[in-house]
């Protein structure tokens, strides 16, 4: 039997009470719109989670020796106490085509003194021209500039600059344990102070030129710590982390290529669990729309149960008049998923471009150890949006059975008898 | 009587009981029928008389508590639902006293509806609707919606539906109960013409007395049960 009439009969129905079928539309497509868009905002949220956790210092992915992690003992300089050739590795890494950008890095500890204040410093030894192609910190400093190569220069978090009472110009004790087990100590002058946000960074953290933290800790200038990389996409990092494993020769089991997720598995968890939650969201919107769509077409087949009974009584068959009534629900899905998708396209690309600023609202805040600014800056989330197009058709379609089933067991003799 | 005599639906003993809180209601009772192709014949009776309950047995849409109904030769009884669905789909026409259109639906669609169901090519279902709606007065409105036509307009639709298929019998239901006495005598006429020109058979259910009155075959039900089955000769142009 042909479908084309139950197409045509659905279609129709839909249009007869316009107002109902405009709520409903309305209803899915507010559906629609809240859960893209938030689950839009939480990628956002996660992206920047992401972004600030691995951006502002670390990275999104390292190089090391392999016994540096986890106890980042000094002596473990990549390629061993002889060093190695840190412009090429650079250049290795930089090679790779998800790897924007790397840089070399030197790491001790010690303490920092301005007058009668003192107080412990982790001490990280950059090259002031690569590193600002793989952190932020140095990006937004509240006051002075970066420090120099070549120069006794230091940049202090703006929390230590509290504690030792500094500004730029001011000049400190630097004291930090050598390799050759003596300790260095030298002066330098406060070059700047950075602000990340983050609180453990504005205190203890403390930027000086490689070279120079090399010579206070009597390091040769191929000894370095930590080479470490951007990658713009962080999830293609760990595939990264894999070809450069093998590419930088890492299969001796002298060096470790870490992508930032097995350096920072909370924040791969954090990711995960927003995931989830993203499907709570889908479960809970659409599950609420199944009764709206339900009542409607409840509503509508009682109606007319007089033109099914006369359906049925023609010698229609109850597959037919399930089926008008599906396609009207689909039809109002459809129409529904359109006029949703006409009001989120939109707000998708003007968040994700100029996303408004809601730090007025309720500050800055930090997530799984990350920064997050509160802006409802969106990702775009295709599969989200797909598989929500999805849900809204299955919700319609599966709203729309029991009241279809129903309409199609009329019993026909006493419904037209008015029964 | 020189022509075949076809027997269009035939019942034997056939008995509908309803269960009325708890009351047993015989709606119809031993009643043993033989309707000839070609035959007009009007069921008569008070209301609750059974009129409506012994039109749906001979139209397969009540299966009987006790005897059996053969339409077109074919016993219904031991038929599932879908095959019942079947032979009144190919076999019966009806016209019910309301609700006899779906409003989303034009005339023609309405009209059209058991044809294309039956897979009746689109060019043939035009032609013969439009046909049909000539010949019984309601030609030029098939692009109309039964909301846009008069209730005797709309009876006509029905009755168009029920005979463009060329049914072994068709049914109505007190089809001019929502009409003024002018469309009720209008629309017995369209069916006596349809009856005599196309030798469609009708069981045409009323309580009019006028209506009553044209019938050359009446039927008096009383209590369920047959109380009279009188024939006379055509009253046409009396
Ligand atoms: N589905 C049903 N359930 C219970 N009783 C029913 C049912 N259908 C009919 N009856 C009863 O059967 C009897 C005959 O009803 P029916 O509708 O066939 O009469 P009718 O002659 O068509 O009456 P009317 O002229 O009012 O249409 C009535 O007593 C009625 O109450
Ligand atoms: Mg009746």
């Amino acid at each position: 039997m042909a479908a084309r009439p139950w197409w045509r009969i659905g279609w129709r129905n839909l249009g007869r009470n316009r107002r109902r079928s405009l709520i409903t539309i309305a209803a899915l497509a507010v559906g629609y719109f809240s859960v893209v868009l938030l689950v839009g905002w939480w990628d956002g949220v996660v992206v920047e989670m992401i972004n600030n956790g691995t951006g502002i210092l670390s990275g999104q992915l390292q190089v090391h020796s392999a016994a540096y992690l986890p106890d980042r003992n000094v002596y473990e300089t990549i390629g061993g106490p002889d060093g190695t050739d840190v412009t090429a590795i650079i250049a290795g890494v930089t090679a790779d085509p998800a790897v924007e950008g790397a840089a070399p890095r030197v790491y001790g500890g010690g303490l920092v003194s301005f007058g009668n204040a003192t107080t412990a410093a982790a001490f990280l030894g950059i090259d002031p021209e690569l590193e600002p192609r793989v952190s932020r910190l140095m990006d937004a400093l509240s006051s002075g500039r970066p420090p120099a190569r070549g120069t006794n220069e230091i940049l202090v978090g703006v929390e230590m600059a509290r504690i030792l009472g500094v500004e730029p110009g001011a000049e400190v004790v630097v004291v930090a344990p050598a390799v050759d087990g003596s300790l260095g100590n030298d002066l330098f002058v406060v070059s700047g102070v950075f602000t990340s946000g983050l609180a453990d960074l504005d205190r203890t953290f403390a930027l000086l030129p490689i070279d120079a933290l090399q010579a206070l800790m009597v390091l040769d200038p191929g000894r370095v710590h930590e080479i470490a990389a951007a990658v713009p996409d962080p999830w293609d990092a760990p595939a990264a982390a894999t070809r450069l494993h093998s590419a930088l020769g890492a299969t001796d089991g002298a060096l470790a290529v870490e992508s930032w997720t097995d350096l920072r598995p909370e924040l791969v968890e954090y990711a995960q669990l927003s995931q989830s939650f993203q499907w709570v969201l889908l479960v809970i919107v659409f599950g609420m729309a199944i009764f709206g769509v339900a009542n409607t077409m409840l509503m509508a087949t009682f109606e007319r149960r007089h033109e099914f009974a006369l359906l049925l009584a023609l010698g229609a068959a109850p597959r037919g008049i399930v089926w008008s009534v599906v396609v009207e629900a689909i039809a109002l899905g459809a129409i529904g998923l359109l006029v949703g998708a006409a009001v989120t396209g939109p707000v998708l690309v003007w968040w994700h471009n100029a996303p408004p600023d809601l730090s007025w609202l309720v500050g800055d805040f930090t997530m799984a150890g990350a920064l997050v600014r509160p802006v409802l800056r969106v990702e775009y989330p295709w599969s989200m949006a797909v598989q929500s197009a999805l849900a809204l058709f299955a919700t319609a379609a599966l709203a729309a059975l029991y009241p279809a089933m129903r309409a199609a067991r009329v019993p026909p003799a006493d419904t037209l008898s008015g029964r | 009587m020189s022509e075949q005599r076809v027997v269009a639906v035939r019942t034997d003993r056939v008995w509908k009981v309803f269960e009325h809180d708890g009351i047993a209601v015989d709606a119809v009772r031993d009643v043993s029928l033989e309707i000839q192709r070609g035959e007009f014949v009007v069921l008569a009776g008070p209301s609750g008389s059974g009129k409506t309950t012994l039109l749906n047995l001979l139209g397969g849409l009540t299966a009987p508590t006790r005897g059996a109904v053969w339409i077109d030769g074919q016993e219904l009884t031991a038929m599932k639902e879908r095959q019942r669905a079947r032979l009144r789909l190919e076999r019966v026409g009806f016209v019910f006293q309301a609700y006899n259109l779906l409003p989303v639906l034009t005339a023609l669609e309405n009209a059209e509806f058991s044809l294309l169901l039956r897979g009746v090519p689109a060019e043939e279902r035009k032609r013969k609707v439009q046909e049909l709606f000539q010949r019984i007065g309601i030609g030029g409105l098939e692009d109309r919606r039964p909301s846009k036509l008069s209730g005797g307009q709309q009876q006509r639709v029905a009755v168009a539906r029920a005979v463009v298929g060329e049914p072994a019998l068709v049914l109505a239901d007190e089809p001019t109960a929502n009409l003024d006495s002018a469309s009720s005598i209008a629309l017995l006429d369209v069916m006596t013409t349809l009856n005599e020109d196309l030798g469609t058979t009708f069981v045409f259910a009323t309580h009019d007395q006028r209506l009553m009155e044209r019938a050359r075959r009446l039927i008096r039900l009383v209590d369920g049960a047959v109380e009279s089955d009188t024939r006379r000769p055509s009253t046409k142009g009396a």
